[in-house]
């Protein structure tokens, strides 16, 4: 089995130059809700830009840097939007029923994304190293020990949460984000719903 | 294109389209709009409770805890998995109780672990301590209690004159020395390092420790005049007039109707509907009702107003050309 020759042959049949990088949609993707994803995307590259940024010098970095402060106001901002943005999102596309012709794996890995980004944003919360730190710590913590997952998470973990924080989410973050992207470019934007 | 796309586009016109002009322009707009925000509007930081600063400002309250963990009556010293074997209080949905599956990851014992362990440490560097603490191992445990409980009776009328904490009189054994020691301890800064460090790794990023030790009355009060306690939408809130995450809503606003909001089980209980909210949502396609239900809002006819508003002037027309 030439691994290559398969790789070719998915990609011409589920993702072509014109899939990845489209020149022509279909004429009724012609609305503000469908600025909705690309919204969040972007909010997304501001998060990972000036995530980079603030994990060069650091979770303290912030409460003695102006400089610091104002990448951490970027960063905590670019949450605020991102969530709007998948909330938009997420609203428009059930009200299209985007899930119609076997795009249901697409909407699953969104419910997934948003998922992510919810636990992203808590441990987020966990790393600002003040009073909402410590605060969230503990009070998060008797949900997630009741629910069991105490013997893996630890909220008071510093650590673990910084790390998580920085590299194991934003990975799984950036996988899920792809798979989306691969699914609705393959599939086409869904058609609006027959009457 | 891909197979897919030939077969669900099939028939329908196309459009002009320029995929990375608009990427690019929706980038440009969201990355003005978070540096205005944060130009305009900064971020919240609102301070740490340290040890130090209960200790020095609040000297009453540090030994209230301190005595009160050494008393054995903190949450933690019968909180249950992952920090005590005792299963009793572990929460349990319908007699599942999944705290105790994977049994005790963070062992931790207050008495010890907080109190005793780091006055043992420093008593090398104070002899009263060291003799205080020798009489406090060596007595009984009701002799103990005794003391504890006769002290924390005290310290409801204790004054605070010059930083010093002015007892009544009472038999409170070693006591005073103890909590006193554990006092200058918080006043020098020292409480977090003797709590978290560890002589096996001189590195700590772990603050279980030392965030536990003030998580009940002093960080509530605290809390309380942030407005950020459960019963207050609790972590759905930021310090300050700032927007929080506020998509945990749904989360909070259980916390706040009965049974969870006076369940001792309430946090499983959250977290049980939480679980069949999520599922719900990852779901949504294949759930009866729910999948049929943007057909009958329709909605949908905000969103394509265009291609509805063609199809109904043009109805007999061939399909919607690029002019749309």
């Amino acid at each position: 089995m030439n691994l290559t020759q398969k790789t070719q042959d998915f990609l011409k049949d589920n993702l072509t130059l014109e899939d990845a990088l489209p020149t022509q949609l279909p004429v009724y993707v012609n609305s503000t809700a469908y600025l909705f994803g690309v919204s969040a995307l972007s909010a997304l590259v501001m998060l990972i830009l000036t995530g980079i940024v603030m994990s060069l010098f650091g979770p303290s970095w912030y409460h003695l840097s102006n400089i610091g402060r104002f990448f951490n106001s970027l960063h905590f901002w670019s949450v605020q939007i991102l969530f709007v943005a998948i909330l938009l999102h997420l609203v428009t596309k059930y009200l299209m029923a985007a899930w119609r012709d076997g795009r249901w794996k697409t909407w699953m890995v969104g419910a997934i994304i948003f998922f992510v980004a919810a636990f992203t944003g808590l441990t987020g919360f966990l790393i600002q190293t003040n009073w909402d730190s410590q605060w969230i710590a503990v009070q998060a913590k008797d949900a997630i020990n009741a629910a069991g997952a105490g013997s893996f998470f630890n909220p008071l973990n510093l650590g673990q949460v910084l790390t998580l924080h920085v590299v194991v989410l934003p990975l799984a973050m950036t996988a899920f984000v792809l798979l989306h992207l691969f699914l609705i470019r393959r599939d086409s934007p869904v058609r609006p719903i027959a009457e | 294109m891909s197979k897919q796309s030939e077969a669900n586009l099939s028939g329908f016109p196309m459009r002009p389209y320029d995929m990375l002009r608009e990427g690019l322009i929706v980038l440009g707009f969201i990355a003005i709009l978070a540096i205005l925000l944060a130009a305009i509007f900064s971020s919240p930081d609102y301070p740490t409770v340290r040890g130090e600063d209960v200790a020095k400002l609040q000297p009453t309250a540090f030994l209230q805890t301190t005595a009160n963990i050494l008393a054995g009556n903190s949450e933690i010293q019968t909180y249950g998995p992952p920090y005590t074997s005792d299963n009793q209080n572990a929460q349990a949905v319908l007699g599942i109780a999944p705290a105790t599956w994977f049994g005790v990851s963070t062992p931790l014992d207050p008495k010890q672990d907080f109190v005793l362990n780091p006055l043992t440490r420093i008593s090398v560097l104070n002899k009263d301590l060291d003799a205080a603490l020798q009489v406090y191992k060596t007595a009984t445990a009701d002799q103990q209690q005794a003391w504890l409980k006769a002290y924390m009776a005290g310290l409801d009328t204790a004054t605070v004159e010059n930083d010093v904490v002015k007892m009544p009189d009472g038999d409170y054994g070693p006591v005073p020395t103890l909590m006193n020691s554990m006092l200058d301890l918080g006043r020098a800064g020292l409480l977090s390092g003797v709590l978290d460090g560890n002589a096996q790794l001189p590195y700590t990023l772990d603050f279980t420790r030392s965030l536990l030790y003030f998580q009940e009355d002093v960080d509530h009060s605290v809390a309380d005049s942030l407005n950020m306690l459960g019963e207050q939408w609790g972590i759905s809130h930021e310090t300050g007039s700032y927007p929080g995450a506020w998509w945990l809503w749904p989360y909070t606003l259980l916390y706040q109707i009965p049974p969870m909001s006076t369940s001792d089980n309430g946090d499983l209980q959250v977290v049980a509907i939480v679980l069949v909210m999520l599922l719900i949502v990852l779901f949504m396609p294949f759930i009866p009702i729910l999948n049929r239900l943007p057909r009958w809002l329709r909605l949908y006819r905000i969103i394509w107003r265009d291609w509805y508003r063609h199809e109904q002037l043009d109805s007999t027309s061939p399909p919607a050309t690029e002019s749309l």
